[in-house]
């Protein structure tokens, strides 16, 4: 069973939530931003090369063009591979663990898993992050041999940065997984 | 008063009066473009300080710090305010967007 519902980023772009349950005690958000727009691709690019055809016309250099053609190609494929993120998505399995993955445009993903006992809490955290306060969600890892403190904050959905009513959203479907994993530690 | 005579009254008529090692008049110009050119980089510079000084998102300082932890809780005394302390985010988390209107 899955629904989509969209959303606005931090930065105001639309995104969309998108939630599926897989059974009982497993329940996966994934959160898609937009995809790269056709003006700003061509926008750059006839920056760069204008950029670049000014600079020919000082210095009658012709290696300035094809200079500027082979760093836009290869600046796409970095930016692509490395920077655009199209989907972060959260896998919540109740006795096993957290599953968060990020896939890039490009088609690569890269995936961490949390095991349960590792896990405090996943909780909405607000903070300063360059002259905004923002809302952001994120998980608590505690030691486990000290269950009272934090060791570690891990923010999650760090490029999509959905506003608060999404982060509600997905903040209320961990803690009913979180809740049921919580209090029957001991049931198989 | 004694920088505004040093700067204006002409080399030749210090000398007379027998005061020469004075510094170069350049100096009168170039100590306040100093000081001007200072004060403006301390606008960035405080600015910057204070970006780099902002906890990042990842770490612990943004839920709690040393004297939170360390907190001891007082007794619970019937009818009377609750004693302040320092609530931990889950509570607050809960408490905040949990319940259903």
């Amino acid at each position: 069973m899955a629904e989509e519902r969209r959303f606005f980023s931090a930065s105001g772009v639309p995104i969309a939530l998108r939630r599926r349950q897989h059974s009982a005690s497993c329940r996966e958000l994934a959160v898609r931003g937009p995809r790269l727009q056709l003006r700003s691709l061509s926008a750059a690019t006839s920056a760069v090369w204008l950029a670049a055809y000014g600079l020919f016309a000082l210095s009658e250099n012709s290696m300035v063009l094809s200079a500027a053609i082979f760093i836009t190609l290869i600046g796409l494929i970095i930016y692509l591979h490395f920077v655009k993120i199209d989907q972060e998505s959260l896998l919540v399995i109740g006795s096993l663990g957290i599953q968060v993955t990020s896939s890039y445009a490009s088609g690569k993903e890269s995936t961490t898993f949390i095991e349960m006992g590792q896990v405090k809490d996943v909780v909405i955290n607000e903070a300063i992050h360059m002259q905004k306060v923002i809302y952001y969600l994120c998980m608590l890892l505690q030691d486990p041999e000290d269950p009272q403190g934090v060791s570690e904050v891990v923010p999650l959905f760090q490029s999509t940065k959905p506003r608060l009513d999404c982060l509600i959203e997905v903040y209320k479907s961990c803690q009913e997984i979180l809740e049921q994993s919580k209090t029957a530690p001991q049931s198989s | 008063v004694l920088y505004l005579i040093w700067a204006y009254v002409p080399e030749t008529w210090l000398f007379s009066l027998g005061l020469t090692y004075w510094p170069q008049k350049y100096w009168a110009v170039a100590l306040p473009v100093y000081l001007l050119v200072a004060v403006g980089i301390g606008y960035i510079l405080l600015f910057g300080i204070n970006m780099m000084s902002t906890a990042p998102l990842n770490s612990t300082h943004t839920i709690t710090d040393n004297f939170a932890k360390k907190q001891q809780q007082k007794e619970f005394q019937e009818e009377a305010i609750p004693a302040l302390r320092d609530i931990p985010i889950s509570e607050v988390n809960r408490m905040f967007f949990l319940p259903e209107k």
